[in-house]
């Protein structure tokens, strides 16, 4: 059987999510990663799907899965830390490659791979979940309105209807966002901060008041690679948990229990990171747990020689029959919607890429509302006639 | 005459104290038993009555070999060990004392009495500050009643050190003991029946004397639930220890997320173990270990409280848990009882002679508010 798309990482939690939906839609998709009985759940019920063992770390055999499936188009979804391997496989294997974002460091190195992508003709789309994603989209939208850019702020924040501590997303990246020093873009320039800065408290849209802290994010950097010509100055990245969640994470990271050195324990040396991540999935869910969760980006600027701010807000709740996720529906239905636009050929760029530059905010913005996600235009929901 | 030898199984935080005090304390020979010469046993104080031997505890043979000769041994690892070292000792009819069992431990330690007794051999076990020293006061105060209803202990400690370093998760004893006492249901005797209750649970606001203060204890697994219900025909008995609201939360939260799960113990123990250590400026220190109990005297309610008083300047409060071991295994070699079989301490202990031998130590013994040692 040939496919249509093909999901590395289909065994995580996001890479399971955009197979889904991709399969609920009726492509025929490729499931790719270590345990295949992480998605048996999958096979079981969708008959356009099949498994196949890729590993990350051996780009040949990646190259050698991806060729044989026979699909131009890569949905990775696996750790960040592979975005470079998942990427060259890409190249050799002739296919087109979307991810879920890479941070800063990874992201600017990933652009590096450019002229390679351009040369084949092909695209490589980093950053498509929610944020990065939904909310390079978002931005892209409301810049569209503007003469001049000076600055934007952008970020998430969510609560939970109980108080329970849910892993919100890979405790790798969470862990890596809250420790290395954050890069926010001041004066048009680079700059390092402490890591998790205090930035105020705000209120959310669907979420209420929350602090947000500054940590580092790849829309800095794409953001002042695409709208620098704007005369965008300064962008900031906040993120907002809500405290039951934020003080377990801290109280992890204090306690070495997100370390990536090795610890000699009875059954043999262990890292704490996997230990840890590994019990955190462990975790179930309490029947009636609902997450909301609110991306958003504020652009200011001119209008027409005035002043003007633009708040965009894209408003996610927990979907009913995708209880487990919670709000993290967000960011793998995202890359699926993403990749059926490539599919259907509404992406038409080639090179590498982020979605504020490709991505046409309308039939986007359609897709997501069809999936429940509801997008804000100064706090006003954007109308049907106008997505 | 062959000079007495009192072995230390064990060279960590609290075997060193033990040696420290033996060598200042003990007119013969003390045996330090290390896991291996390289490590622990090199930072030891340096004395002519010091005989360092390395043995593994999980290895039987080891062990026998290293106890040969030995008056008695004072086990310092961990308590999942005991049992072993108690059948070696058996063998090699050797006294023993350790510094408790946890509940459990304790219970399968005290099936061996026939045959310790056989042996001629006495073992008191759970002989540190609590259980020990807190078992004891349970016995010295149960003397003025005709009758013991109710046993209440509870231990505060006040720290106003300074440190140049502080530790995230700075544990007041063996970090292996601490997370098991976090995860282990706590024993607490109820009208006469055993029952146990979440970890942690039975927090309460509770003023110490000064400079302890308002503290929060809270119910823990402790040893001296598995003997004084039994001992003191007590029937109403439980253990509470306050630690600093930071420690608790730093511990809830590790068991709320299933990390202190029996499965996962062993990997966040290694974890924790890994931190950095405190590092202190200056030691100052206040320990309370307090025991209240109720009963009938002459047909009319009344009650007790007693309590021993631990300050330290200079030195950490694991004093009051090194301390009672050498005492006691001293008082084994002077015959100061009959007795043989496995004993807890409240069984055996010469109360007022070891209040004497505590006093010695900085270690002070009040009725109510009167010191009384």
């Amino acid at each position: 059987m040939t496919f249509d798309f093909i999901v590395i990482g289909a065994t995580g939690e996001q890479g399971s999510i955009a197979s889904r939906d991709l399969l609920e839609s009726g492509y025929r998709v490729l499931l790719c990663g270590r345990r295949r009985s992480a998605v048996k759940t999958l096979l079981k019920k969708h008959k356009r799907a099949r498994f196949a063992e890729v590993d990350l770390r051996n780009i040949d055999s990646t190259t050698r899965v991806i060729r044989k499936a026979g699909s131009p188009i890569v949905l990775n979804c696996a750790e960040l830390t592979w975005n470079l391997n998942a990427m060259d496989a890409c190249l050799k294997a002739q296919a087109h490659y979307l991810d879920l974002g890479g941070l800063q460091d990874m992201t600017v190195r990933q652009f590096k791979r450019n002229r390679a992508f351009e040369r084949k003709g092909l695209i490589a789309l980093l950053g498509c979940g929610s944020t990065p994603g939904i909310a390079n989209v978002m931005a892209a939208h409301a810049i569209a309105d503007m003469d001049v850019v000076d600055h934007i702020d952008l970020g998430f924040a969510w609560k939970s209807n109980m108080k329970t501590f849910v892993l919100p997303y890979s405790l790798e990246s969470i862990v890596y966002e809250l420790t290395v020093p954050a890069i926010v873009l001041e004066n048009g320039r680079f700059k390092k901060i402490r890591a998790c800065t205090l930035e105020g408290i705000t209120r959310f849209l669907g979420v209420g008041k929350q602090a947000t802290y500054c940590i580092v994010h790849s829309e800095v950097f794409t953001f002042h690679r695409y709208f620098k010509h704007l005369g965008l100055r300064s962008v900031h990245y906040k993120a907002g948990f809500p405290h039951h969640s934020s003080s377990v994470i801290e109280i992890l990271i204090e306690l070495g229990f997100v370390s990536k050195a090795p610890v000699a324990t009875p059954s043999g040396d262990i890292v704490p990171l996997d230990f840890t991540s590994s019990a955190l999935r462990d975790i179930k869910r309490p029947k009636k747990y609902k997450e909301t969760e609110d991306l958003w980006v504020s652009v200011y600027g001119t209008s027409k020689g005035k002043p003007t701010r633009i708040q965009m807000d894209c408003l996610v709740k927990s979907t009913p029959g995708w209880g487990e996720a919670g709000s993290n529906v967000d960011t793998g239905r995202t890359i699926a919607v993403m990749a059926e636009m490539l599919h259907h050929g509404t992406i038409k760029e080639v090179g590498v890429t982020a979605p504020e530059a490709c991505v046409p905010p309308m039939p986007f913005f359609r897709e997501l509302e069809k999936r429940g996600m509801r997008l804000y235009k100064n706090r006003r929901r954007l109308s049907q006639k106008e997505t | 005459m062959r000079k007495p030898c009192i072995a230390v199984l064990g060279t960590g935080s609290i075997g060193k104290r033990i040696i420290d005090d033996l060598l200042e304390t003990f007119d013969g020979s003390v045996v330090a038993i290390g896991h291996s010469r390289r490590s622990s046993l090199k930072e030891l104080r340096k004395s002519s009555k010091l005989i360092l031997r390395t043995a593994d505890v999980l290895d039987s043979s080891s062990l026998l070999k290293v106890l040969q000769g030995v008056d008695v041994v004072i086990h310092a690892v961990h308590h999942e060990f005991n049992v072993a070292v108690m059948n070696a000792c058996l063998k090699t009819k050797t006294h023993y004392v350790d510094l408790g069992g946890l509940y459990y431990y304790t219970k399968t330690q005290l099936k061996l009495h026939a045959k310790f007794k056989q042996a001629q051999l006495i073992a008191v076990i759970g002989m540190g500050a609590a259980p020990g020293i807190s078992n004891i006061l349970a016995k010295y105060g149960s003397r003025d009643f005709d009758r013991v209803t109710d046993i209440e202990i509870r231990i505060g400690v006040a720290d106003q050190s300074t440190y140049r370093h502080e530790s995230p998760l700075s544990a007041p004893y063996s970090i292996q003991t601490l997370l098991e006492e976090c995860s282990w249901k706590a024993a607490v005797f109820r009208n006469g029946r055993i029952t146990f209750r979440e970890p942690f649970s039975g927090r309460e606001r509770y003023k110490f004397r000064e400079p302890v203060g308002w503290q929060k204890p809270q119910f823990t697994i402790h040893s001296e639930l598995a003997t004084l219900p039994k001992t003191l025909r007590a029937r109403n008995v439980f253990f509470k220890i306050a630690f600093p609201d930071s420690f608790v939360k730093k511990i809830m939260t590790l068991r709320s997320i299933g990390l202190l799960e029996e499965k996962r113990l062993p990997v966040a123990t290694a974890i924790l173990k890994k931190l950095p250590p405190s590092i202190p400026e200056r030691i100052e220190q206040f320990e309370i270990i307090q025991v209240i109990l109720r009963g009938m005297r002459r047909k009319k309610k009344s009650s007790i409280r007693v309590e021993a008083h631990v300050p330290t300047s200079g030195e950490t409060i694991d004093k009051d848990t090194a301390a009672p071991a050498s005492i006691v295994a001293q008082m084994m070699l002077r015959r100061e009882w009959a007795e043989r079989g496995v004993f807890a301490p409240e069984e055996i202990v010469p109360e007022e002679l070891f209040f004497r031998e505590l006093s010695h130590r900085g270690i002070w013994i009040y009725r109510y508010s009167r010191k009384i040692s």
